[in-house]
């Protein structure tokens, strides 16, 4: 006996070391997702970037039932407006390999057929891809699917009772014992199961591990399957799945053994009660959707092009010429022409170097962040007098956590890729009023809470209907019908109550000096700023602007904040860095260290609304009076920019007036913002589609529509690649995260994305349901990417356009593997020359290669 | 009287991955029961798909994590068959190897 028992131990520890093993593998396939009180826009196929991203497609099909790409109609709607041509579908086809030239034509029916012809013909008319489904089920799904259902109910009720508890307005008992621990002392009880299924939940095991290998062993799964099983067990309600991984791996929350405790322990005692157990295998999974044939698809193309019926021998040269392209990739290489005829254009006008206007000493360069919305406003700005716009991750190098005067929790302000390095807070000014504010603030948010409390509570909701209702009616109406004004009004109420204070965001106190100089140093750098042997001079003034988009009675709010500063306004990282780039002793520390900062320059905080498009200057309280003028100069001028650039947007919001004023249209972006009804404050990221790290001499001048996100960059001032390395691990990263966030939200809007906002209900700050229950919804809303069924935004993957020594860049992928993986299987793509002028050049694993055959041509 | 009379022989185990893919290692860790471990992040080095660079300005999980663990002989096995589940369906390596201690009751 005292031999068996460590015997049984250990076996025990074996078998739940191997569960946990295969939950984590099961789990690749979900979608990665974070909650939506800080949206951080990610691809949601992250778990599966180690696969090429066709493999990774086909992977997600059959456990997610995603599609994966716009369907093949949509594809071949665009080649019929000319969105896609002939031409770049032959190139894609030539760049898969599936063409070659030289290769003789094919005789068939009487006439000569190029290859490229034969496979246009068949991706333009033939069969098209069958609708996506999920084929990875569950034993229950086959056999019971009416239980499946009523899994999935009970699951996502738990979920939503446990994980969005903190907002509920009675606490759950149990809580403290976990998910299954909490669920397992409640759900014997629980009135909605049948008596049967009570009664089989009152023998569970007290651990989530044995719980779920109860069940394996009972519908006799072998160990070799048991990872499968799990996986359709987790993509059953693969949101609810991916917020329970999250919260298990970021704050100590239930993991994934205790969600799939919950629910196949539930299952089991489900299908215990009707009578229905069993082997997990009695039921054979779906094939596959069965695919024409290479000759039917050979016939059909030929029918398409008009040719007579063929001879044996000639539908078979044909079918071989398909053959190699199955049906389920033919929207592969739509997808590769569609991104090429945009890329192709893009780099076209990136060809020519840009005449750039001789500003001796600009008169301030101002600093925004990479984000795609900032282009519009550096392109206004540029045409409105002397000054220099650059682009920086919207952090500004100051990775940290933020208190602001109001205090309650830190917020990490910084780029998830990143923990904060420091924790900084906003502090009173002298003489600046900031206690008032600060007790107006808190009479504020008292209000709020005792509205919030009253409003959720059992009894309360009568009592302040009978106190407030005759205030809140009239009040909703204004909202609805004036919501600028009523917003207005609003706002100068609450500076009545909390007038603005003056105050100041720390620097990185605690920091040594040096320490402090090498966070200066490095934000510099990676903003391409002219010091530290870089050409040109530093301005009088140098903003730095941070952003931010305002919207109201809106869950995605933050998803319109900058991604770069973890879905927050970027404000307070603004202040920071221009406080700590004011000091004196970090200025004579970075000149120790070769970056000089003239003496007469000053560093600004700013912040563009992005809704409103309004730039405030922050701290201008704290800039030198010499600098007041310039500064009083550069407003007027942010104004008049902001001004041009709500005008510009006003022509794609849906509803926004055409051909009203510029104050019209300044004033209705402002309006849309506080409107509680507006389902699309702005566009946001809508349309982005490329990456560019380039001095702005290269872009300069050009529209790019508001869809690039420019990072400055100078090569000749970065010998040792340091810098290149930073941009293209960090800033790079994050937005391939959010090129792919709006990519599966758009083509697979049901899955990937949440789907319309009019039935969204939010669920604490944890996410929305699509109506009152169900899954918890991933992604983005569909009036984030589409007006109606208009697509606003065009799916495709980042174009990453690169200006910097080609050994250089090829060097950053060699020493980042996970990078380099990126681009090789294909989740970007990467262009990059060194001089402007230079043919573009292709980044492939085996070597750069011209972007295109004719690029030598151009 | 050898160098090692008096220690306890265990198991090392030591795992390079992702550091994404450092919260499941850890996880199984757990599972197994081992009591503690030891977490390097940013190491770099040349494995078989070439250089991994260490530590990165602005990204704290791309960079290699190594995490090192001890565990008696008897729990070994149970780790060892939950770390190869993920090694088998993701990127990292696994190191194992006898190991002495000097505290044997901190790991048991």
């Amino acid at each position: 006996m005292t031999d068996v028992l460590p015997d049984l131990l250990a076996h025990r520890r074996a078998r739940r070391a191997r569960l946990r093993g295969d939950v984590r593998a099961a789990a690749r396939v979900l979608p990665t997702a974070w909650p939506i009180r800080t949206f951080i826009a990610v691809n949601p196929l992250a778990g599966l970037e180690g696969l090429p991203f066709g493999t990774a497609l086909d992977t997600a099909r059959a456990a997610l039932g995603i599609r994966g790409t716009l369907p093949e109609a949509d594809f071949r709607a665009a080649f019929a407006a000319g969105r896609v041509t002939a031409a770049d579908l032959r190139a894609a086809l030539h760049r898969r390999g599936l063409t070659a030239p030289g290769r003789p034509a094919l005789t068939l029916g009487g006439g000569q057929v190029e290859e490229a012809d034969l496979l246009l013909a068949d991706l333009l008319y033939g069969r098209p891809t069958p609708a996506p489904a999920r084929r990875e089920l569950t034993a229950t799904e086959r056999r019971a699917p009416d239980v499946a259902d009523a899994v999935d109910a009970h699951t996502a009720a738990w979920c939503a009772a446990f994980l969005a508890e903190e907002h509920a307005g009675w606490p759950l008992p149990g809580r403290d014992r976990g998910l299954y621990g909490a669920w397992r002392g409640h759900a014997p009880h629980d009135r909605t199961l049948p008596a049967a299924a009570r009664e089989h939940l009152r023998r569970l095991p007290p651990t989530p591990d044995d719980a779920v290998l109860e069940v394996l062993d009972a519908r006799g799964v072998p160990e070799d399957r048991w990872a499968a099983t799990l996986r359709a067990h987790l993509t059953r309600l693969p949101g609810w799945a991916a917020h329970v991984r999250w919260r298990g791996d970021r704050d100590g929350g239930p993991d994934l053994v205790e969600y799939l405790a919950v629910r196949l322990a539930c299952e089991e005692a489900l299908l215990a009660a009707a009578g229905a157990t069993g082997a997990d295998d009695a039921e054979p999974l779906p094939a596959p959707p069965e695919e024409p044939s290479a000759r039917a698809r050979a016939q059909a193309a030929v029918r398409a092009l008009g040719l007579a019926e063929l001879p044996a021998p000639a539908l078979e040269a044909a079918a071989a010429v398909l053959g190699p392209l199955p049906v389920s990739a033919r929207t592969l290489v739509w997808l590769e022409a569609y991104e090429a005829h945009h890329r192709d254009a893009l780099l076209a006008a990136l060809r020519a170097p840009r005449p750039v206007a001789a500003h001796r000493r600009p008169a301030a360069q101002v600093v925004c962040c990479i984000d795609v919305r900032s282009e519009g406003l550096r392109r206004h700005l540029e045409a409105t007098g002397p000054y220099e716009t650059l682009g920086s991750a919207g952090f500004f190098g100051v990775a940290m956590a933020f208190r602001d005067l109001a205090g309650g929790p830190a917020a990490d302000q910084c780029p998830v890729l990143v923990r904060p390095r420091f924790e900084l807070a906003e502090e009173p000014a002298a003489g600046g009023g900031a206690a008032r504010r600060l007790a107006g603030l808190r009479t504020l948010g008292g209000a709020r809470e005792a509205f919030g409390t009253a409003k959720e509570d059992l009894l309360a909701p009568f009592a302040l209907a009978e106190a407030a209702g005759w205030a809140a009616g009239p009040l909703a109406a204004a909202r609805t019908l004036a919501a600028g004004p009523t917003a207005a009004l609003g706002e100068r109420l609450g500076r009545l109550v909390a007038p603005p204070a003056r105050t100041a965001v720390d620097v990185p106190a605690g920091l040594a000096p040096e320490e402090r100089a090498a966070v200066a140093e490095a934000c510099l750098a990676t903003m391409a700023l002219p010091t530290g042997g870089r050409a040109g001079e530093l301005a009088p003034l140098v903003v730095l602007c941070g952003h931010g988009g305002t919207s109201t009675n809106n869950p995605y709010a933050s998803a319109l904040d900058c991604g770069a500063c973890g879905g927050h306004r970027g404000g307070p990282n603004a202040r920071s860095a221009a406080a700590l780039l004011n000091l004196p002793d970090v200025r004579a520390a970075l000149a120790e260290r070769g970056t000089a900062v003239p003496a007469d320059t000053w560093f600004v905080a700013a912040e563009h609304d992005t809704a409103t498009d309004r730039v405030r200057l922050l701290d201008v309280h704290l800039t030198p009076p010499g600098h007041r003028a310039a500064l009083d100069r550069l407003a007027a001028d942010l104004a008049e920019a902001g001004a041009r650039l709500a005008a510009e947007r006003c022509a794609a919001l849906p509803g926004a007036p055409r051909r009203a004023g510029r104050r019209r249209r300044a004033r209705h972006v402002r309006s849309r913002a506080a409107d509680w009804a507006q389902v699309v404050p702005e566009w946001g990221l809508a349309g982005n589609a490329a990456f560019v790290v380039a001095p702005r001499s290269t872009t300069v001048g050009l529209d790019l529509g508001r869809r690039v996100f420019l990072h400055s960059y100078d090569a000749a001032a970065d010998t040792s690649g340091v810098v290149l390395e930073t941009i293209l691990t960090a800033p790079l990263v994050v937005a391939q995260w959010i090129n792919a966030q709006y990519y599966f939200s758009t083509v697979d809007p049901e899955v990937l994305g949440a789907g319309t906002k009019t039935v969204h209900n939010v669920v604490g700050d944890v996410g929305v349901l699509s109506g009152t229950g169900g899954d918890l919804r991933l992604g983005l809303p569909w009036q984030s990417v589409a007006d109606g069924d208009r697509l606003v935004h065009e799916p495709m993957r980042l174009l990453a356009v690169v200006e910097a020594p080609l050994a250089r860049t090829a060097g950053v992928l060699a020493r980042n593997r996970e990078l380099a993986q990126l681009f090789a299987n294909e989740w970007l793509a990467l262009a990059a020359r060194e001089h402007p002028g230079d043919p573009w050049q292709r980044w492939t694993p085996s070597g750069w290669a011209p972007w295109s055959p004719t690029e030598e041509d151009r | 009287m050898t160098a090692r009379e008096g220690l306890t022989r265990m198991t090392r185990v030591e795992v390079v991955v992702p550091g994404s893919g450092a919260a499941g290692v850890r996880e199984v860790f757990t599972a197994a029961g081992a009591t503690g471990y030891t977490a390097l992040s940013g190491v770099s080095g040349l494995g078989h798909s070439g250089y991994h660079q260490g530590r990165l300005l602005f990204n704290d999980q791309a960079p290699l994590e190594l995490l090192i663990t001890v565990v008696p002989d008897d729990r070994a096995d149970a780790l060892l068959a939950g770390l190869r589940r993920i090694l088998a369906s993701g990127s990292g390596v696994m190191f194992v190897s006898d190991t002495y201690v000097s505290r044997p009751e901190y790991f048991s």
